[in-house]
């Protein structure tokens, strides 16, 4: 079903990119909102607290786990891994995000039929 | 991208705090922020706002992620909670399947003791807890009158006028009498009960009516009737047109109004509070002025001030907010301004308000409470059985479950994996006792006696299905925990050390092994000698003299319709040439009549005064059943006339009015004396008739076996014609023989007349005892079913004992041991178990048999004889149930089992 899974893509950008950043290893959700920023700059203007119910539904839906440790400042700090079943998810979603923004340049790049 | 080492794991006890984790977590992102925004060169207040701005809405944010972590928590805990259930019931089911032997075992006994309570639940659920159909049949109350001697009995007219009058506490009051009709016209006549109720009756009740619309308070037509489901079914094969229609009753045509639905069971009402002649299958409105009718008397007497004739029963409903005691203490208060308004016949007549559910089902509770806890014994040895049967297998078990205990498995973990598998074993006796159940209720309705209202709709519905499940639940965790809780108990070196299945069962399980046994006969005995003593209470009940000859006896109704229904001297007529038609056939000895048959026919009763003597206070009227017979009636039945005369063919309607009586009456009213040619008045007029004593019979019991002879009147029926008799014959050999000959003779009188109600006096006395015969039946079959769980129970503990102590068994044949000494070592278990089990059963018995008093008849609760046969009884079937086990281990070779 290709055209859900690209709506699903669209709706889930934020849960992508927090897959996608928790790729390279284990971080707080501070740390992921300064990933984004650093790695996107302008281009992906997000409000940052949407980042938390986006990471919390990852953790219920099992993609992502969570443990809360101390920091060296001496506070709690909540942090998220990826599961293998989060791998594979981000496998499959960075997969239909090429197709679909392929088929998008596509479609914006074409000339007129015949014309 | 920062750093992020894996910080130090935090120890978590108990579950997450949602809320506090979703602040923290947040709290931190916006410090973190604001720390950045710091360094960067921002003072600190400007930081935190702008990491503040740049977070977006703090609030709405933590209360999405709470909400997504609760729901994410329920779901956990949900999977996880279904996923170790759904473990342990596997495990048990494929556990349970590898020893078929104590599965199968385990799961009859269970059924047996499950459906035993399924059956038994079942017809109390539909006797006693199902709602009535009736509005708030809570706030019924049924108003007696009370005496000394008797706590209930009915009112009269006057009375009932006044507690309609005074009464504040109820809203409405119907009055209720029970009459005999003769419905004739569509098919066979018969013979029905029929209550004649006040106008408002229907309202008082609330009860909507299935067809057509009843009388109603106020407003009532003389010729209205009412049908019930039953008869409207029978008779007039469930006519939906049969509204407004006419039939016959008593000789008159009346017009159908309603018909009441098929779940109004309506008894009879009556003082002593059981159902002994029907419930009414019809309705009729009242006499004038709201009084219901009375059985015998023209309609059109104003009987308002009749405070004399107490034949009513009345029905009220409770005002809202009113108590049961309160309208008890102004019922009290109203009585007694009667006693001194109408001194000279409501002097010591006190009033009870008596809810509707007592007076509907306050019989039946006693029994029925005998026979759960009877099935709840049952149910206990069966929850021994098992229970020991685990215990066994536990010890069978123990290298598995210390191997489990080894590999981690905590000891809660273990305990519930045990009862998981014997909750297992509960379902599946559950399933398997529904089937019993099934079987076992079409049976108690079939031997039930007649009478219990609802019993016939027991089902195995919804109600009783919850009902099983709970109590297998129940069972599996009661007979699973104890054997559980030792399993798991075990040193776990040890048991692996022990290195065998055969290990030793440990001192603690074969004690409550023993325990078990012992509850086990202890509740059997208790059960048996319960049984025992109803069996013999019936037995004397069977074997009472009742005063008639009960042989070769028949009895059958006629019920005159047309105009000889009207008219005394043609009923007489018709009577004396029947009877002497009846006498003529070969084969008949003997032939009378009565209205009121004894042993379940009609019953009168009259109060009398003694000429001569002062008369007595209202409330110590005596009273005595008040009989209408033919001449030639006493003959038939076996009753001797031992003063004076019978009745004969000269004592006509036109001759001074004459009366019988019986022994009772006679010693009663002239101890001493000649009763011959004195003179009594039947009844509370002063204007009635003295009547002459020409003679006296013997006792006999009216009211059946279990009531003793009490007073008793007799006139001819020349003297009070009556449109019904009941004939009695006296034949030569089996009673039914003559049928056809009187059948014959019958329709030589006159072709449309049938014969209705034909039985044996024999089969009436029988009906007559289906109570005590019902009551000890069941706890009979219940007690064989405790005595076979027993025994089962004795042989597996022998069993198991024998196979336990092979080894020991096996030293001593080697040493020398006969036999005979094996024998008696095992026997010996099973005499002290059952000793001790008797005995503790026999002191439990003696203080619950107590209870039993009120269904006892002519043995008293502590029969010592009883009591002697069942401990004999248990003791005998303990020692023969260990034999098969005992022999086996006569056999044991010492030198193939000392080498293994």
């Amino acid at each position: 079903m290709p055209e859900r899974t690209t709506i699903d893509l669209l709706q889930g950008t934020l849960g992508v990119l927090i897959l996608k950043s928790l790729s390279w290893g284990p971080m707080h959700g501070y740390g992921i909102a300064r990933w984004i920023e650093q790695i996107a700059a302008q281009d992906l203007l997000i409000e940052e607290g949407s980042l938390y119910p986006a990471l919390h539904r990852l953790e219920a839906r099992g993609l992502v786990t969570s443990h809360w440790g101390v920091s060296e400042t001496n506070r709690r700090v909540k942090t998220y891994r990826l599961t293998e079943q989060g791998r594979q998810q981000l496998r499959a979603e960075t997969h239909s995000w090429d197709r679909f923004s392929a088929a998008v340049s596509r479609v914006l790049q074409a000339r007129r039929a015949g014309g | 991208m920062d750093d992020v080492s894996d910080p130090k794991p935090e120890r978590r006890f108990w579950k997450p705090d949602v809320r506090r984790d979703v602040d923290d977590e947040l709290a931190f992102h916006i410090e973190e922020r604001a720390r950045e925004f710091a360094t960067a060169g921002m003072d600190d207040d400007a930081a935190a706002d702008a990491a503040r701005r740049r977070f977006g809405p703090v609030d709405t944010i933590a209360a999405a992620c709470r909400h997504i972590d609760e729901h994410a928590i329920r779901e956990k805990r949900r999977i996880d909670m279904w996923g170790d259930l759904r473990q342990d019931l596997r495990y048990a089911v494929r556990s349970l399947a590898k020893s078929r032997a104590f599965s199968l075992v385990a799961l009859v006994t269970l059924a047996l003791g499950i459906g035993a309570n399924a059956a038994i639940f079942s017809v109390i659920y539909a006797v006693l807890l199902r709602p009535l159909p009736l509005h708030q049949p809570n706030r019924l109350v049924f108003i007696w009158s009370s005496t000394d001697a008797f706590p209930r009995s009915t009112l009269t007219p006057g009375r009932l006028v006044d507690y309609r009058e005074q009464l504040t506490s109820v809203s409405a009051v119907a009055g209720i009498s029970h009459l005999s009709v003769n419905l004739t016209g569509t098919g066979d006549p018969e013979r029905l009960n029929a209550s004649s109720v006040s106008s408002n009756f229907f309202d008082v009740l609330a009860v909507a009516p299935l067809l057509g619309d009843p009388f109603h308070g106020g407003r009532s037509d003389d010729r209205d009737v009412v049908l019930s489901y039953a008869l409207w079914n029978r008779r007039f094969a469930a006519d939906r047109g049969i509204v407004g229609r006419e039939i016959t009753i008593n000789g008159s045509s009346r017009r159908v109004v309603a018909v009441m639905p098929a779940d109004f069971d309506w008894p009879s009402i009556t003082a002593r509070g059981s159902s002994n002649f029907g419930s009414p299958e019809l309705w009729l409105p009242p006499a004038r002025h709201e009084i219901p009718r009375m059985p015998r008397e023209d309609a059109n007497q104003d009987l308002r001030a009749d405070r004399s004739a107490g034949y009513l029963r009345a029905v009220a409903r409770l005002r809202d907010g009113v108590t049961l005691q309160q309208a008890q203490g102004e019922a009290e208060a109203v009585a007694r301004r009667l006693a001194h308004q109408y001194g000279r016949t409501d002097n010591g007549l006190g009033a009870v308000v008596q809810p509707l559910r007592e007076q509907f089902f306050g019989f039946v509770q006693e029994p029925l409470f005998v026979l759960v806890a009877s099935v709840i014994f049952v149910l206990a040895i069966a929850c021994a059985n098992a229970a020991s049967l685990l215990l066994g297998r536990a010890s069978a078990r123990r290298r598995e479950i210390a191997v489990r205990l080894a590999l981690g498995a905590s000891r809660g973990r273990v305990i519930r994996q045990l009862l998981a598998e014997s909750t297992v074993l509960a379902l599946g006796g559950a399933a398997l006792g529904l089937l019993f159940a099934w079987w076992a209720q079409s049976s108690v309705i079939a031997m039930a006696p007649e009478g219990i209202l609802r019993l016939e709709s027991a089902r195995l519905d919804l109600p009783v299905l919850g009902f099983t499940s709970a109590v297998a639940i129940l069972t599996g965790i009661m007979f699973g925990i104890v054997p559980a809780w030792q399993a798991s108990a075990g040193g776990v070196n040890q048991d692996l050390a022990d290195g065998g299945g055969r290990g030793s069962a440990g001192p603690r399980a074969s004690r409550t092994r023993d325990g078990l046994v012992v509850l086990q006969i202890c509740a059997a005995l208790v059960l048996l000698v319960g049984a025992g003593l109803l069996l013999r209470s019936f037995a004397s009940l069977s074997r009472v003299d009742t005063g008639i000859e009960m042989r070769n006896l028949l009895a059958f109704d006629i019920i005159l319709s047309g105009p000889r229904a009207r008219s005394g001297a043609m009923q007489m007529a018709f009577y004396d040439d029947l009877l002497r038609s009846i006498r003529s056939i070969p084969g008949v000895k003997a032939a009378g009549a009565a209205v009121t048959l004894p042993i379940g026919g009609d019953d009168f009763g009259a109060t009398y005064a003694v000429e001569g003597r002062p008369e007595p206070k209202p409330s110590e009227e005596p009273t005595a059943g008040y009989q209408i017979v033919t001449p030639g009636y006493f003959g038939t039945m076996g009753m001797k006339i031992v003063e004076g005369r019978d009745f004969t063919d000269g004592d006509t309607a036109e001759a001074p009015e004459i009366v019988m009586v019986n022994q009772t009456l006679a010693r009663r009213a002239w101890p001493g004396e000649d009763p011959v040619g004195r003179r009594l008045r039947i009844g509370r007029n002063p204007s009635a008739p003295w009547q002459t004593v020409i003679g006296v019979v013997t006792d006999i019991r009216h009211l059946g076996p279990a009531t003793a002879p009490r007073p008793e009147l007799y006139e001819v029926h020349t003297q009070s014609p009556f449109s019904f008799m009941a004939f009695v014959v006296r034949t030569e050999g089996d009673p039914y023989s003559t049928v056809g000959a009187i059948r014959h003779e019958i329709a030589r009188l006159d072709p449309g007349l049938p014969m209705s109600g034909i039985r044996t006096m024999e089969e009436h006395l029988s009906r007559s005892l289906a109570r005590p015969r019902f009551l000890s039946a069941l706890t009979a079959s219940f007690g064989g079913l405790a005595l076979v769980l027993a025994v089962v129970g004795i042989y597996g503990l022998i069993g198991y004992t024998v196979t336990q102590r092979t080894r020991e068994i096996a030293i001593r044949s080697a040493l020398g041991a006969q036999r005979a000494d094996v024998l008696k070592l095992v026997l010996s278990k099973a005499l002290i178990l059952a000793g001790v089990g008797v005995l503790l059963g026999t002191l439990l018995a003696l203080s619950l048999t107590q209870l039993l008093s009120g269904f006892l008849f002519g043995v008293t609760p502590g029969d010592p004889w009883t009591f002697a046969a069942v401990g004999a009884l248990l003791i005998v079937c303990a020692v023969v149930s260990a034999l098969i086990p005992a022999i086996r281990a006569t056999h044991i070779d010492s030198t193939i089992a000392l080498r293994t």
